[in-house]
């Protein structure tokens, strides 16, 4: 998906000043997803780009983050906190749920 | 005794003031011809208690004096006594109870006179001589019973006061002529067909006697017999004649010639009748002309004239249609049923009409301001045209799905997208107010959010946006018309824009720190967009040189530093750069895409390159190479020259510097050849918003039974359907609600499985 970097190292784009072009300005564009191995969280079933159910049902999209277990496996962070006070396993694997860390 | 002579002494004062009186009474009386109604109190009798003894044959002498002066009253002659004198003896006669003989024997000479009158009424002469006879007779009685009343004034005011059930010698002055003249069936008939044939004349355009015409009916009105003599059978021959006109003359003229003449004729009939007529005649006259004119052909004419007269904008002309048809009873619900359907008509045309997509939304606002201005201008904002002139729309422009609202969102990207400098900007916003009265009509408004959310991201990303404020603007308008779900996202957009500036200035600062990036002289710039707010865009990989990695490296540990948890990826298509260049005739700035920044500057380490070279060095795809290099070597500005010749680029091709690039400007932009939207990105967008809409329901439905608590499903249907922008199926609901109670959203009543619980 990101781009490759040219191996050859040869052409450097910016500095002989005899050269024919030189970059002065690069606009680049870049979009940002949660680093997750799933798209869509197991227990809203709402991507997890996205708020959670009842995030959106309360109209707060933002602030609503992902939570990433030491198992690996990442849920909305509100969905997971709910989760949790029933079963202290992750939905996906029945490990015990531990928090690796929350999206920002 | 004494009472008896003082009243004898009353009574000769008593006689002089009532000569007094009397002769005040004959001057005032003769302007009033009333019936015994009349304020007739002046005159005292009470004192007349005792007889004054009358000479003998005074009565007969006295009545021979009267009759005599009653039949030069009849004959129109000359009168031997003095008013005053006459006046005087039929008091006389009354003070002395002769007055009922009096009254018969006047009544008897004046009822002898008609009938010998009535003959000149057996000779048969045409109608309207027929008529200006009668009116003679008339007007000649009229004057002789004023005449005659005027002398027996006290008989009027004493006896016939006295006898309630005796008519004032007016009202009989008024039977005897009805009795004697007008019971006469001949008189009756010619009388009628006269005044029918006057009418008709002057329907006809003659001019004609209205005086006569008006001082007959005024006749008829005065002998009572208005109604049952005139009334009745001049409605029955109005409603003949315009039974039979307005058959001859729809077919005849043009609907709004036909309008026009329909609103004359009423003009006519409303100043004969204030003229001629009684004034009870004119509400059933018109209402009998409306009938037979309009309302027996409503249909007709609204079928043959309406849509011609909405398409060439006839404005009076509608105005009127609208005005004759408010008169009849439901004409303007038939007026309405058939312009809703003209409308729906031409709507529909316009939007099923494939091959005129580029103009639809230009022809709907069009028609929309025309037809608006017709309903407001001639069918006087009626609520209820107002509400179909609506329907019509929103069913028209919802015939076809998905492309009306894809139309609109780009006829809005047209008017907010800088260079078209054509409009200021408060014609800009009436110009987004009146695409929001499309939009509104719109049911899947997703479809809309999603190809307007495409152009937004165009205008913002390559800075193509004509005004802040105007982007602003329609946001609102957005939000305004469906609320902040709706544009949270469109508004995340702008939020992204916001934060990628500040974070710029944040990196430029920690890349001016980092020791290994110090010989790099690229001014970067990232636009950092939020994934699901923007539009889904395809990645392509492609290789960069080696210090445009760096940077994109560099930016990228700066950005995951500041947040945790995310990934960044780099859309190689968005990007564009601003390229340096050296030619012999003079250097350039050139405007570039990456992927022409990565073809130009493969050429800094030589002249000519094959395509395949370059394809293995950039990693582009055939696809997009073949474009980009289309877009150097064959477009408008050719800084490369193509070997060999020609407009479409080869595998086998070659490129090579053209160094004797010339061009008028210092900064040029190389437009990338810009690809169709092709018929499966169009179909990939609105799959993705069908996608969409089963989170939107979810979430709907969530909403709702978090607020309500607990809910029958009829009631949270209702009130889904009311939240959601698009159409959905009551499956779709039932299927969504079974999904929410599975994850435990909601639960369904143990006793009453219609009725839903929310699990908090
Ligand atoms: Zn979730
Ligand atoms: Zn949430
Ligand atoms: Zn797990």
């Amino acid at each position: 998906m990101s781009a490759t970097v040219s191996e050859k190292g040869d052409a450097p784009a910016g500095k002989q000043p005899d050269q024919l072009f030189t970059l002065k300005r690069w606009n680049a564009v870049a979009v940002w997803s949660w680093d997750v191995e799933c798209d869509t969280c197991a227990i809203c079933r709402v991507q997890v780009m996205d708020a959670c159910l009842r995030c959106q049902a309360d109209n707060k999209q933002e602030g609503c983050v992902v939570v990433w277990g030491e198992c690996n496996h990442s849920f909305h962070n509100c969905c997971m906190s709910l989760w949790v006070e029933q079963n202290n396993r992750c939905p996906l694997c029945q490990k015990e749920w531990v928090i690796q860390g929350t999206g920002k | 005794m004494s009472g008896d002579s003082g009243s004898l002494l009353n009574q000769s004062s008593s006689t002089d003031q009532s000569k007094n009186g009397v002769s005040r009474h004959v001057t005032q009386s003769s302007m009033m011809i009333g019936s015994k109604s009349s304020n007739a109190k002046k005159l005292t009798i009470k004192n007349f208690k005792a007889k004054p003894v009358l000479p003998e044959n005074y009565e007969r002498e006295t009545w021979r004096k009267l009759e005599e002066a009653v039949s030069a009253i009849h004959r129109s002659s000359f009168i031997r006594y003095s008013l005053e004198e006459l006046y005087k003896a039929v008091e006389n006669l009354c003070s002395h109870k002769i007055a009922k003989n009096l009254y018969s024997q006047l009544r008897d000479v004046c009822e002898q006179h008609i009938r010998k009158q009535v003959h000149v009424f057996d000779e048969n002469i045409d109608g309207e001589l027929f008529l200006r006879r009668l009116e003679q007779e008339w007007q000649d009685h009229c004057q002789q019973t004023i005449m005659i009343r005027c002398i027996f004034l006290v008989l009027d005011r004493t006896y016939v006061l006295q006898n309630s059930m005796l008519p004032s010698l007016w009202d009989l002055g008024l039977d005897l002529f009805r009795e004697n003249v007008l019971s006469r069936d001949h008189v009756r008939e010619r009388c009628l067909l006269g005044l029918l044939e006057l009418v008709v004349r002057e329907r006809s355009g003659d001019a004609v006697n209205r005086s006569l015409l008006r001082n007959l009916l005024s006749m008829l009105n005065d002998l009572q017999i208005y109604h049952s003599l005139f009334e009745k059978h001049f409605l029955k021959e109005t409603e003949q004649f315009y039974l039979t006109e307005g058959d001859v003359k729809k077919n005849q003229l043009e609907v709004y010639e036909y309008l026009i003449h329909t609103e004359k004729r009423i003009e006519e009939e409303r100043n004969l009748c204030i003229t001629c007529m009684d004034n009870s005649t004119l509400k059933p006259l018109i209402a009998c002309v409306e009938s037979q004119l309009i309302a027996r052909h409503t249909d007709f004419l609204l079928n043959k004239g309406l849509s011609y007269l909405i398409n060439e904008n006839r404005m009076s002309d509608l105005q009127r249609f609208y005005s004759l048809l408010s008169s009849i009873q439901d004409g303007t619900q038939s007026l309405c049923t058939c312009f809703t359907d003209h409308v729906k008509g031409v709507a529909s045309g316009i939007v099923m009409d494939s091959n005129a997509d580029a103009t639809m939304v230009q022809d709907l606002l069009d028609l929309k301001e025309k037809l608006d201005n017709i309903v407001n201008t001639c069918f006087d904002k009626d609520a209820k045209f107002i509400h179909g002139l609506q329907r019509a729309f929103e069913s028209s422009v919802n015939k076809r799905q998905n492309k009306p609202a894809e139309l609109i969102a780009k006829y809005v990207d047209q008017r907010m997208r800088s260079g078209n400098k054509e409009s200021s900007e408060a014609e800009l916003d009436r110009t987004l107010d009146r695409i929001m009265l499309l939009f509104r009509f719109i049911h899947g408004k997703d479809v809309f959010e999603a190809f307007y959310k495409k152009d937004l991201a165009k205008r913002l990303l390559v800075g193509k946006s004509a005004s802040v404020d105007a982007e602003k603007s329609m946001l609102s308008k957005l939000k305004q018309e469906c609320g902040g779900a709706f544009t949270s996202k469109l508004e995340g957009m702008f939020k992204d824009m916001f934060h990628s500036k500040e974070l710029m200035s944040q990196y430029r600062q920690y890349q001016s720190t980092k020791a290994d990036m110090q010989d790099i002289s690229v001014d970067i710039n990232v636009n950092i967009l939020t994934m699901g707010y923007w539009p889904t865009y395809t990645a392509m990989e492609v290789r960069l040189p080696v210090e445009m990695g760096k940077l994109q490296e560099c930016f990228r540990q700066f950005y995951l530093m500041k947040h945790s948890g995310r990934k960044l990826t780099f859309q190689s298509t968005l990007g564009h750069c601003v390229l340096k260049s050296k030619f012999k005739n003079g250097n350039k700035e050139l405007q570039v895409s990456l992927f022409q920044t990565l073809i130009l500057l493969l050429f800094n380490e030589g002249d000519v390159f094959s395509y395949k070279y370059i394809r293995d060095e950039t990693l582009c795809k055939d696809v997009e190479l073949k474009r980009t290099l289309q877009s150097l070597a064959c477009g408008k500005a050719r800084v490369l020259t193509k070997i060999p010749k020609g407009k479409d680029v080869g595998d086998d091709d070659k490129f090579e510097f053209n160094s004797d690039f010339k061009h008028k400007l210092i900064r040029i932009k190389i437009n990338q050849i810009q690809m169709k939207e092709t018929v499966e990105e169009n179909i990939d967008t609105t799959e993705r918003v069908f996608q969409d809409r089963q989170y939107q329901i979810d979430a709907a439905i969530v909403r709702t039974m978090k607020m309500r608590k607990s809910l029958s499903h009829q009631l949270l249907a209702s009130e889904v359907y009311d939240q959601l922008k698009f159409p959905i199926k009551p499956t779709d609901i039932k299927k969504r609600i079974e999904s929410l109670i599975e994850r435990d959203y909601m639960q369904r009543d143990k006793d009453n499985t219609n009725q839903y619980h929310y699990v908090a």
